[in-house]
């Protein structure tokens, strides 16, 4: 029984997980940014959607919504009041600037995390269920909801894929990860891509903080987590390869969710951190990294 | 001469995925004595040095210090060996003054010694002073002129005191006085009675100092032996020049004088303290074929890159009437100046066909076909391939991809930079019939950047001379031919 | 000794010994003890300038090292009741060793993964520390049975005096050729390779000196505070304020790194009635600080003046 209760939850995790990591790879492979803060973003979408779920007359569409459109606005202000300001800075030399950018949305990200601790409290906050009801599978008995999310999680995927090798935009953002230099020379402006990309980034977030609120809950304390796991995956599967951060979450979502049922959940994280320590040792570059 | 032989390199080469820098090259350099290594761009010279410095490991083949074996050594026990290098583009240590850059040169690499031994100071001083830089020893590196940065290399070479200089292109960026003192500090190191490798793809140059040359291309060793031997050889003038320098009667040359499209007036460019373009004046009319021939350094690509938007500059550029400053590159590319750069650009993990559709994506989705069908006609061998992973292309198929991806643009003036670079005379046949038609059958204008005079001069109504960042001659294709043909070597 | 350190910082360093110490004869026990504290994270700061502003290696979890020897020197001295000497040696050691574990595959990574690396070691030793919550205290922390000293005054001159002894230390080392052989490594490791230095070797001795000295002064603050804890030396929050301390004072200064830890240790401290939000108001000046004055407060006063 427990056996398949790991697949049916390690699936919904790793959906989620996925859908988080794939935002935090396009960021980094199109605008070149290991964005500190993801998880901070994906705190401020999950704690707006609770409140407007739970305290206006909005109820659980209307918090969603109100929680997606929160974590497109933290990502913008990241993008344009952190990352852009410090790139185009003058002041710092070249070769600092990859630092200088980690560090300003570590900063950012620990701003957002206080910053929400002062004003909802450090306890968790779950948000009610968009679908209610349980549901047989496999012999489980699982909620409506968690399928209902990993669902939603693969059709945001799948759109996102379409987008990116199907539509001109799409072709745009990919040959700007490759080389954006050429890119300018045929006419692109850059700053319209990058503003593109921080957008979807930002919808991609904001939705799994959402999604991860109604599923597990999250509080002030997760942020650090959620980056950290956000970064282990996507480096796992390889700095801005979208295919390899799908492999990774699934193996990191499941390495926690064995983990978690079998060994003890409080180990939870470990295994994943071991992974990856094991592979940026062995094959930096990920499983299914180029660069 | 029977001095003996301090460096000896056998059977070297070097790949660098499908590309083979380095093809089975072997050399011997003596004691008191300059080996110059020349080539065009491409050829394989600077990554030559660089297995010799131990920069980059060969994939095969052995270099000897005096008889020990040194390939595969990381660089830094190849220098505690006696190897010193003069790099291309200085590498000061802005944080420190010159003499502490110079000091550096002097201590040993050792964890233990807190201080530097007594005598360091001096030495060091003696070394600036020596280089001519004794008046700035307590600068630092931001606030000197190129010139003094370049003398700061040589510094830190000789307090190595090594058995062995490795020196690449000193001269790019230097005017013709500083060319002089620069040349008596290498032949001051010959005489010292060490062993000097001279780079560069400068001839004249070189030919003032070496004692014996070596010809590379295309990472192949193509001539060997006295500066006479090597620049009378016929391979080597083929390969600089192109061969004989043929003239076509153009068609309607003088017809009618068109407006400017593109003018540039007192163009300058400085990237730091070296100037890489002085107050440039240039016209192409619409409809024209200029070319502006130079060697490697002389500012080509600078010129291009402030056409094009991609670094400042002072002076003026208008196309078609409009002042191009302060538009941004992307602005610039859609306003019809479209460049094809001497790197190319292109998307390497795209395909063919996905890389002309982002060249064409400004055009309506019928143009774009219509373009699409004129462009594989023009190079048949894309629409061969258009499936194929652009990487995976041939030198030679790039760079058509490269350029059609440029024409996808519908550009009114289209810039090539360097496009034969490293690429077989096949090759250049096909590129050249392309560049025919293309002025054939369209109003197209085109500014053509080349070292390969044979190549460029077929295709211009006029001609450029760019030579040490300064136009030095104007002109008709004919005029050139009889005028520089000879000397341009 | 004056031609590495100069008559004016000789002048400034004599008079801040003079007055610092004798400000415990005026300042009430709290103050004291804020400054105790500001003076070791003055030497965090400082070993992490060594390691960045130096030998141009960023260390995001600077609090691994001091973890490690702090940790060490509290498990040993609870289970074993070692002599404090003893202990602080030991996790000077452990510090040490850990440093290069760390530090030998990590060095041939390049920029962001280096830094992912150092993070996630933090992340390690924290959940360790959590698992094996029977002898470390988990997150609750534990306490240890011998302290430096019961009175405050005794504390600070004892953090006083190993807060000038390692600025001196440091500052030395950075002045000396060694010195001048990590800027090289870490401005132009090609250049320095080409000169004859063997970079990685040079990298690796400035990250065991920084390891030793993280390691000493985190045993030390264990045994000012009486206690160990996940929150006190571990945190990445922590790792942040060191190195936001080292940003703020000028990196490659070492002692400017000293100044802006203390000097964020006390603003930290003043800001403290704001509860939660003190946080977020350093970490929005450090931000501030990143954006408008990357070169630091006291950046350009504290480096070498180019004389004409």
């Amino acid at each position: 029984m427990t056996s398949l209760q790991i697949l049916v939850d390690g699936f919904a995790i790793s959906s989620l997980y996925a859908l988080a990591a794939v935002g935090f790879t396009l960021i980094f492979g199109v605008s070149g940014v290991l964005n500190l803060a993801h998880g901070g973003i994906m705190l401020v979408a999950a704690l707006i959607g609770w409140w407007v779920a739970g305290e206006t007359p909005l109820g659980v569409y209307g918090g969603t919504v109100a929680g997606i459109v929160a974590g497109l606005l933290a990502a913008y202000i990241t993008y344009f009041l952190v990352v852009r300001p410090i790139q185009r800075s003058s002041a710092i030399a070249h070769e600092e600037k990859e630092i200088f950018v980690l560090t300003g949305t570590l900063l950012w990200g620990i701003m957002i995390q206080t910053g929400m601790a002062y004003i909802f409290s450090d306890n968790p906050v779950t948000m009610r269920p968009l679908i209610g009801g349980v549901v047989n599978v496999f012999g489980v008995r699982t909620p409506r909801n968690e399928i209902m999310i990993a669902v939603l999680c693969w059709v945001v995927i799948g759109l996102l894929w379409l987008l990116i090798n199907r539509t001109r935009v799409g072709k745009q953002m990919l040959a700007a990860s490759i080389n954006p230099r050429g890119l300018t020379l045929l006419g692109f402006e850059l700053s319209k891509i990058y503003l593109r990309v921080w957008t979807i980034y930002g919808v991609l977030a904001g939705g799994a903080g959402v999604l991860l609120a109604s599923f597990l809950g999250v509080g002030t304390a997760n942020a650090g987590q959620l980056t950290a796991s956000a970064f282990s995956i996507v480096v796992l599967g390889g700095l801005g390869s979208v295919s390899g951060s799908l492999v990774a979450a699934y193996v990191v979502g499941y390495l926690e969710t064995v983990t978690a049922y079998l060994i003890s959940p409080t180990l939870r994280p470990i295994p994943a951190l071991l992974l990856l320590v094991l592979v940026v040792y062995v094959r930096p570059q990920g499983l299914l990294g180029r660069r | 001469m029977s001095e003996r032989v301090r460096l000896e390199a056998r059977g070297l080469v070097k790949r660098f995925g499908g590309l083979v820098a380095a093809n089975d090259i072997g050399f011997d350099i003596r004691a008191g004595e300059i080996l110059g290594l020349i080539g065009p761009n491409g050829s394989g010279k600077s990554t030559v040095m660089k297995l010799v410095m131990g920069i980059e490991r060969p994939d095969a083949g052995s270099v000897k210090l005096d008889g020990v074996e040194t390939a595969g050594w990381p660089s830094y026990r190849i220098a505690r060996a006696g190897v010193g290098i003069v790099f291309q583009h200085s590498r000061p240590l802005h944080r420190q003054t010159v003499l502490e850059n110079i000091k550096l040169a002097l201590l040993p690499d050792s964890l233990l010694r807190l201080a530097a031994a007594p005598g360091v100071d001096e030495r060091a001083r003696e070394i600036a002073h020596a280089v001519g830089l004794g008046d700035v020893l307590h600068r630092h590196p931001s606030t000197l002129p190129f010139a003094d940065l370049r003398r700061m290399e040589m510094g830190k070479a000789i307090a190595r005191d090594p058995k062995v200089v490795l020196i690449d292109e000193p001269f790019a960026g230097l005017t013709a006085g500083e060319v002089g003192a620069f040349s008596e500090l290498i032949r001051g190191l010959r005489d010292q009675g060490r062993a000097v490798l001279l780079v560069d793809h400068n001839v004249k140059s070189v030919a003032a100092l070496a004692d014996r040359v070596l010809a590379m291309y295309l990472g192949q060793r193509v001539a060997e032996g006295t500066v006479d031997e090597v620049m009378r050889d016929e391979t080597v003038r083929r390969v600089y020049l192109g061969g004989t320098i043929e003239v076509v009667e153009r068609r309607g040359a003088n017809a009618e004088v068109k407006p400017p499209l593109l003018r540039l007036e007192g163009l300058s460019v400085f990237y730091g303290k070296a100037q890489a373009l002085d107050r440039v004046d240039l016209d192409v009319r619409e409809g024209e074929f200029v070319s502006i021939v130079g060697l490697n350094g002389a500012g080509k690509t600078t010129l291009f890159n402030a056409v094009s938007g991609l670094v400042p500059y002072s002076g003026e550029v208008r196309f078609a009437d409009r002042v191009l400053s302060g538009m941004t590159p992307g602005a610039i590319a859609r306003s019809g100046v479209v460049q094809c750069p001497e790197s190319r650009e292109l998307f390497g993990e795209l395909t063919v066909r996905e890389n002309l559709d982002l060249g064409g994506q400004h055009l309506a989705a019928g143009a774009r076909t219509d373009q699409l069908a004129w462009l594989f006609e023009l190079f048949p061998i894309l629409e061969a391939r258009q499936s194929q992973v652009a990487r995976t292309l041939s030198g030679g198929e790039q760079q058509m991809l490269a350029i059609a991806r440029a024409l996808m643009m519908q550009p009114k003036l289209l810039v090539l930079d360097e496009p034969t670079l490293g690429l077989a005379p096949v090759i250049l046949e096909q590129l050249s019939k392309a560049l025919e038609r293309l002025r054939e059958s369209t109003p197209i204008t085109v500014l053509l950047g080349e070292q390969n005079v044979t190549f460029a001069l077929p295709h211009a109504d006029r001609v450029y001379l760019l030579e040490h960042a300064r136009i030095v001659w104007e002109g008709e294709p004919a005029q050139f031919a009889a005028e520089m043909g000879a000397g341009y070597l | 000794m004056t031609t590495v350190f100069g008559p004016r910082l000789l002048l400034f360093i004599a008079v801040f010994v003079l007055v610092a110490s004798v400000l415990p004869l005026w300042l009430s026990a709290y103050v004291l003890g804020v400054l105790t504290t500001a003076y070791y994270f003055g030497v965090f700061s400082m070993a992490w300038d060594l390691l960045f502003g130096f030998a141009g290696e960023v260390n995001f979890g600077p609090t691994f090292l001091i973890g490690l020897g702090a940790y060490t020197a509290a498990l040993l001295d609870n289970q074993f009741h070692l002599p404090i000497p003893v202990t602080v040696l030991a996790g000077a050691l452990a510090a040490l060793v850990g440093g290069l574990l760390l530090a030998v595959p990590a060095l041939r990574l390049r920029g962001p993964y280096f830094g992912l690396v150092t993070l996630v070691a933090v992340l390690l030793l924290q959940n360790a520390i959590v698992i094996f919550a029977a002898f470390t205290g988990g997150e609750i922390g534990m306490t240890v049975p011998d302290v430096l000293s019961i009175d405050p005054k005794v504390n600070y001159w004892y953090a006083l005096a190993f807060l000038v002894i390692c600025a001196i230390l440091l500052f030395g080392l950075s002045r000396s050729a060694i010195g001048l052989i990590l800027q090289a490594s870490g401005q132009d490791a090609i250049e320095a390779q080409a000169l004859g230095f063997n970079v990685t070797k040079h990298k690796l001795a400035a990250f065991s000196v920084s390891a030793l000295f993280s390691g000493v002064a985190g045993a030390m603050l264990i045994f000012y505070m009486g206690a160990a804890s996940v929150g006190t030396v571990i945190d990445i929050g922590i790792g942040v304020q060191i190195i936001i301390g080292a940003v703020l004072g000028g990196r490659r200064t070492i002692l400017g790194a000293a100044i802006g830890a203390i000097f964020l240790v006390v603003v930290t401290e003043v800001l403290r009635p704001l509860g939660q939000l003190n946080t977020f108001v350093v970490a929005a000046v450090a931000l501030a600080v990143i954006l408008f004055f990357p070169d630091g407060l006291l950046g350009h006063v504290l480096r070498p003046r180019e004389s004409e």
